[in-house]
């Protein structure tokens, strides 16, 4: 066996490596391939969407955001026990759930966690929260009028009218229109797709991909301006409109489990809101930040470039690791005073020396815009 | 393959093994069954469970801790889950990265391994031999700790309906098979990492060399795998979706991440071992 042919051998690693690495990356491209569809406008698409009814529906929804959000050192993904710990860990990451709904009440929400599961589920009756990591189970109580009544929307409402308001509505801030076709969970979808004409937002554009058949939103995409990497990104991987059996929204508390139920009603659980079936169309781009609920935020501007201020934050002094994170940032000054610049992908913040903080999806020189309109 | 070559390799080297392919594998199996470390190395596996189970028996926590240690004290099947999740990152990596290590170089410091490469039709049939032999070495380690986590587990604790992630319950039987399936999806978990130690061990004629070299690139792996700043290259790393294994713990099970995990797995694999057999196969008889 001659040297150059033993070395020829190797280029069967070689390939290996080009194959392994090929089918991972370029293989759910491929599986992306856009179908053909009829032509529809967004006008028809949009009226469509609020027709779309189905009885029942199950699958896998991923979730997935980068924001552009810098980690706060020390800062840990989210307490999963308190809502703005949640709020934070949904905001980075990713995340798998599996949902199911069946009309008129009943819907199921299962978080997969690593090693772990929360589930949040209601047969319209009784609700409950369970978390496999502390095996706590929470009897939630479901608001008297919402048992057994469907949630009927006015019988006058016309979807073509609605959807032309709307479209008139967001006409001078948002472009709309039907920007083609996808697959998404093995189902055809048009994508329908909203760009605000504002260059003071850092959204580059809202894509939702409407299945084809029951013109059910599937998932919702949210483009930065610059960069071409999805900013959220949460939609189904899979999905049925099979009704589920009703035994999947009942829970029975399992030995060896705590069960807690609050004295006080508690809200219902959030489960529906990250049901499809009620779009997020008319997303407003606005961030709340928790824990200050002393200071109503206020927001400044409308649509695109609304910017929420928020007065009276006291974020420095005690040299913690907001305090290090800070004296990193940009300093900038205007005629509302001074202060550090944070920026990021989608939000940016500004916080001035006077305690306000300003933030929202918009650029930069528009939070310093806003600060100087801003009252003291 | 030619029937001469088979015999002069197994008559030089294995004076047991017969003519036939399933003689050699049988050898390789012998070899590796046969040594002590890996009796000493399968001992410590299953004194894992020994360990967690007196521990929290003593401690006698009742739910203290999350997650399947907390389950142990109210139903000893757990002990099984936890044991296996528990060795996951350390103990089983060890012990692979040692007989894998072992299995090329541990050869070529003996001089046995010029004989078998003396003859070259061989050379792929006796790598494929030493790669099936660490698959059912790595199949043994989990299985091992299956066994003892279920004898101890049921000396010492209660067992009943297992209670899933979902929050709903099974029969003990069927917590018992997907215990059984978990163990198996753990074995072939730790087959990227088993043929990483193949090609390494097919590069020196140090054994010890071959393991540390082994054991560092899994360290490495494991320190990138906790760097956020370079996510982007998490989903190729060799322990991205190891975790997975407790999807079969939900609701029904959910199979997407275990198929991805062991997807990875055979790149892992099919790289490195292409790599090995590229080094074996052209190796010069030293």
């Amino acid at each position: 066996m001659g040297a150059a042919q033993r070395s020829r051998r190797w280029l069967v690693p070689v390939t290996a490596v080009a194959v392994v690495a090929g089918v991972g990356t370029l293989g759910p491209v491929v599986a992306d391939a856009s179908p053909k569809l009829p032509e529809i406008s967004a006008q028809e698409l949009l009226a469509k969407v609020q027709t779309a009814k189905v009885d029942g529906l199950s699958g896998t929804v991923h979730s997935s955001a980068d924001l552009g959000l810098p980690a706060l050192p020390g800062v840990t993904g989210g307490d999963s026990g308190s809502a703005s710990g949640q709020l934070t860990e949904f905001l980075s990451g990713e995340h798998t759930a599996r949902v199911a709904f069946a009309a008129p009440d009943k819907a199921r929400v299962s978080v997969l966690d690593n090693m772990a599961e929360r589930v949040l589920t209601t047969d319209g009756k009784s609700a409950w929260a369970y978390d496999s990591a502390k095996r706590e189970a929470v009897k939630l109580q479901v608001p008297e009028h919402k048992s057994g009544k469907p949630e009927k929307l006015p019988q006058s409402y016309d979807p073509q009218a609605v959807a032309k308001q709307f479209l008139a509505a967001i006409d001078p801030s948002t472009k709309v229109d039907v920007s083609g076709t996808e697959k998404v969970a093995g189902r055809d979808a048009y994508k329908l797709r909203l760009t605000p004409k504002t260059d003071q937002t850092t959204v580059g554009s809202v894509t939702l991909a409407v299945d084809s058949k029951t013109y059910v939103p599937l998932q919702v995409t949210v483009l930065p301006r610059t960069g071409k990497d999805p900013a959220v990104e949460i939609g189904f991987t899979e999905v049925s409109f099979a009704v589920p059996a009703a035994n999947t929204f009942t829970f029975t508390p399992p030995k060896g489990v705590e069960v807690t139920q609050p004295k006080a009603p508690t809200t219902r659980p959030d489960v529906p809101k990250s049901l499809p079936g009620k779009p997020d169309t008319a997303k407003k781009p606005d961030i709340k930040k928790p824990g200050t609920a002393a200071n109503e935020p206020t927001v400044i501007g409308e649509g695109w470039s609304s910017v929420v201020m928020i007065k009276g934050v006291k974020l420095s002094g005690d040299g913690g690791p907001v305090d290090q994170f800070l004296a990193g940032a940009k300093s900038v000054e205007g005629s509302w005073g001074k202060g550090k610049i944070v920026t990021s992908k989608m939000v940016n913040a500004l916080i001035t020396d006077d305690g306000r903080v300003f933030a929202g999806l918009v650029t930069a020189q528009t939070l310093q815009d806003a600060a100087a309109k801003a009252p003291r | 393959m030619s029937p001469s070559s088979a015999v002069a390799e197994a008559a030089i080297a294995r004076p047991s093994a017969g003519r036939h392919t399933l003689a050699l594998f049988k050898s390789e199996l012998q070899l590796v069954f046969g040594r002590v470390r890996t009796w000493v190395l399968l001992g410590v596996l299953a004194a894992v469970p020994v360990l967690i189970g007196v521990a929290i028996k003593l401690s006698g926590a009742e739910g203290g801790a999350e997650g399947f240690l907390g389950q142990i004290a109210g139903n000893g099947l757990f002990l099984i889950v936890a044991s296996l999740g528990l060795s996951l990152p350390f103990f089983l990596p060890t012990a692979v990265t040692v007989i894998s290590g072992e299995s090329l170089a541990g050869e070529s410091s003996l001089g046995t391994l010029r004989n078998l490469l003396t003859a070259p039709a061989g050379r792929s049939r006796l790598l494929a031999a030493k790669m099936v032999a660490l698959a059912i070495f790595c199949l043994a380690a989990t299985l091992t700790i299956w066994v003892a986590g279920l004898i101890v587990g049921f000396i010492l604790f209660p067992v009943g309906d297992v209670l899933l992630l979902s929050g709903s319950t099974i029969s003990l039987g069927e917590g018992l098979l997907r215990a059984l399936a978990i163990a198996v999806v753990i074995a072939l978990s730790l087959l990227g990492l088993a043929g990483i130690g193949l090609f390494v061990s097919s590069l020196t004629s140090t054994p010890l060399a071959a393991m540390a070299a082994t054991f560092g690139t899994f360290i490495v792996l494991g320190i990138m795998s906790a760097i956020p700043q370079i996510d982007v290259i998490h989903p190729w790393l060799l322990m991205y979706g190891w975790t997975s294994f407790a999807d079969l713990l939900r609701d029904p099970p959910y199979w997407d991440a275990i198929g991805r995990n062991l997807l990875l797995q055979a790149g892992y694999l099919a790289v490195f071992y292409a790599a090995a057999w590229a080094r074996i196969t052209s190796r010069d008889i030293v």
